[in-house]
């Protein structure tokens, strides 16, 4: 049971001072293994507080981020998954599912995590499945400004992954639950 | 270190004694000769300690089974000063080989006697524990077998035997499944007994948005709430961390608990799963440091049993015998019982009571003179029922007389560390407060044989039972 945490596109201090205090008072250390983030973080500030809730931090650059140092796009291996991680901006037109798609391959990851919609999704198509977290904070995008804050919680455990999303309506917490499972057969490259 | 006096030594020795004079200062012995050495240097006459050895020694005699075990007593004594005189350990040779061949004699014949008593159909439990509080032999699975025969755990009948094994390992390992599950493992059970269709067709290849279930507030990993499973189970997680940390540190020096071999870790893991889920069951208690030491000499018996099915059982075994062992002295983990009845304090002052009535000069020594209460060494003896205070070897003889003892195993406890108190006497007296302190709370090496004859041999304190009700 490994518990891995997707968010981003926080936009503090540009767009947002802070986390919701709602989610801020669940993200506890302790609890989760990895964290993963899409970007846009975008100070040192938000990863020092993003590494006191788990030491294992996965970040990549976002457009506006500070630190330039954050590779574009990162892949990493938990338990039978391999995850990829980008934040967004770079593929066009955004959000486009066949164009995450067609990124998800030459990654050769089960499951691709993105950003900068700010706005949660989850997909499945045939290469495997593609999450986009929403942004932690609700602060506004490129595309819109009426976002919910939102971040994910991957439970991987064997084949089976449970994504826990957690959402901010109307100052409520709400948290929904995707299941899938990954069938030992799915790990093909490209036809 | 024989302190210039001469010590009486009965005739039954005639010539090895004769002629013999005690030298001060030469540090003695090797190997077995060494622990009746120690004997000597603690029990060292200050006038009344010499008697009462003499006066043990005479009641010995009397109580003994066998009649070769003073003789080889004595003579290991006179190897003993023979040794620290500096003579050549060519008697020693011839000495500790006559012992040895003694010991085994005696050994055998209670194996045999214990073997006798357990392949009865109906036990008599009572006959076992007086040949179990004169110690069980190594070797085989005696002392796995007696243990478990005198906590309880298994029946006297022994036609009952194979059914109460199999009931309650099956009972434990049921209760692993309940309890031990992370909670996303019990998710997947139960949706595999769910077998919902809409499952199978989001997994079908057809792309496209993934379906969202709506779920309650508790079933989420980062829950706060007091009823979730998930908070639950990382409330746990801490204990579960503590539990590993104590894990690491029990007998370091055993192969069999530390290291990284596989079998160091199985063997912690199993004992992780035992207090983790002795600490679900007892939410009053949960788990304290310590309690890692008392499972451990248990889970050692159980699992160096020769009988396969029942070192490969040794988890539940050692989980139910635990159970056994601690139900009348579980309250001493308790904090918020500490000053009740029942609490580790109206023990402690049980047993300076014990200690007054039978020495009432050192009591007085300690508890006026150098201050020493109880609370400060007696806690660590009481509550770990001596794990720590002695090697793992010694542990196992003590807790053959505890759990045999027809006081009781508290009753038992308490009597032995007073004994233990008594064996020192001499230095208590001439120590002040730390030093007395730091001899208690890093006690001597000392024979442990004596030490339970002495326990044996208390007055009990009898205003307890004028007290009680």
């Amino acid at each position: 049971m490994v518990l891995v945490l997707a968010l981003g596109d926080l936009h503090i201090p540009h767009r947002a001072a802070d986390l919701p205090p709602k989610f801020k008072s669940m993200l506890v250390p302790g609890k989760i293994q990895h964290i993963i983030c899409t970007g846009n973080l975008c100070i040192k500030e938000v990863q020092d507080y993003l590494k006191t809730l788990c030491p294992d931090l996965h970040i990549t650059r976002g457009e506006y981020d500070e630190d330039t140092r954050y590779p574009e796009t990162k892949t990493l291996t938990i338990g039978q998954f391999k995850l990829g991680l980008c934040h967004g901006h770079q593929v066009i037109p955004w959000g486009d599912l066949d164009s995450l798609a067609m990124l998800q391959r030459q990654l050769d990851v089960d499951i691709l995590v993105t950003g900068h919609t700010h706005q949660f999704t989850a997909y499945k198509h045939e290469g495997g499945v593609v999450i986009n977290p929403g942004s932690a904070t609700g602060a506004y995008s490129s595309i819109t400004y009426d976002v919910n804050p939102s971040f994910v919680l991957m439970d991987i455990d064997g084949l089976r992954v449970v994504v826990y999303v957690y959402e901010l309506i109307d100052g409520e917490v709400k948290v929904d639950k995707i299941d899938f499972k990954k069938t030992p057969a799915t790990t093909h490259s490209a036809h | 270190m024989l302190k210039g006096k001469k010590l009486k030594l009965p005739d039954r020795l005639g010539s090895l004694v004769a002629g013999f004079e005690d030298k001060d200062e030469d540090s003695g012995g090797s190997g077995s000769v060494c622990e009746l050495g120690e004997e000597l240097e603690i029990l060292q006459p200050t006038g009344f300690r010499s008697d009462r050895e003499s006066e043990t020694d005479d009641d010995h005699d009397h109580n003994e089974v066998q009649e070769e075990e003073p003789m080889v007593k004595r003579k290991m004594k006179a190897d003993a000063e023979l040794e620290h005189n500096g003579r050549q350990p060519r008697h020693e040779k011839d000495g500790s080989s006559h012992i040895s061949v003694i010991k085994t004699i005696e050994a055998d014949e209670k194996r045999s006697d214990i073997e006798y008593e357990i392949s009865q159909k109906e036990i008599n439990l009572e006959k076992l524990q007086r040949i179990a509080s004169t110690g069980i032999p190594e070797g085989g699975n005696l002392r796995a077998t007696v243990w478990k025969l005198i906590l309880g755990y298994l029946p006297p009948s022994r036609d009952l035997w194979e059914k109460e094994l199999s009931e309650n390992r099956k009972k434990y390992a049921k209760l692993k499944e309940e309890l031990l599950l992370t909670p996303s493992e019990l998710a997947r059970m139960k949706e595999e007994a769910f077998q919902s269709n809409e499952h199978s067709n989001a997994h079908s290849d057809t792309a496209g948005p993934l379906i969202r279930h709506e779920i309650s507030h508790e079933d989420h990993p980062l829950s706060l709430g007091k009823a979730s499973v998930w908070h639950q189970f990382f409330e746990h997680t801490e204990i579960a961390e503590q539990i590993d940390r104590d894990l690491q540190r029990t007998h370091p020096e055993m192969k069999f608990f530390s290291g990284e071999s596989s079998f160091g870790r199985k063997h912690r893991e199993s004992m992780r799963n035992v207090l983790l889920l002795f600490s679900k069951l007892n939410p009053a208690i949960r788990y304290v440091q310590g309690m890692n030491e008392v499972l451990a000499p248990l889970y050692y018996v159980f699992s160096t049993d020769t009988d396969e099915k029942n070192a490969s059982n040794a988890e539940a075994d050692s989980f139910s015998c635990f159970v056994l062992l601690l139900s009348d002295s579980v309250d001493h983990f308790c904090q918020q019982l500490d000053n009740s009845s029942v609490g580790i304090l109206s023990t402690l002052s049980r047993l300076s009571d014990l200690l007054k009535a039978n020495d009432e000069e050192l009591w007085r020594h300690l508890e006026f003179t150098s201050k020493v209460k109880p609370q400060y060494y007696g806690f660590r003896w009481i509550t770990l029922l001596l794990t720590q205070e002695f090697n793992l070897q010694s542990i196992l003889r003590i807790w053959d007389s505890l759990i045999s003892s027809p006081f009781g195993i508290q009753e038992m406890l308490l009597r032995v560390c007073c004994a233990m108190l008594l064996c020192v006497k001499s230095r208590l007296l001439s120590g002040d407060f730390a030093a007395n302190l730091k001899l208690l709370q890093h006690y001597p090496e000392i024979n442990i044989e004596h030490l339970l004859q002495v326990a044996q041999d208390l007055t009990p304190d009898t205003s307890y039972y004028r007290l009680s009700s």
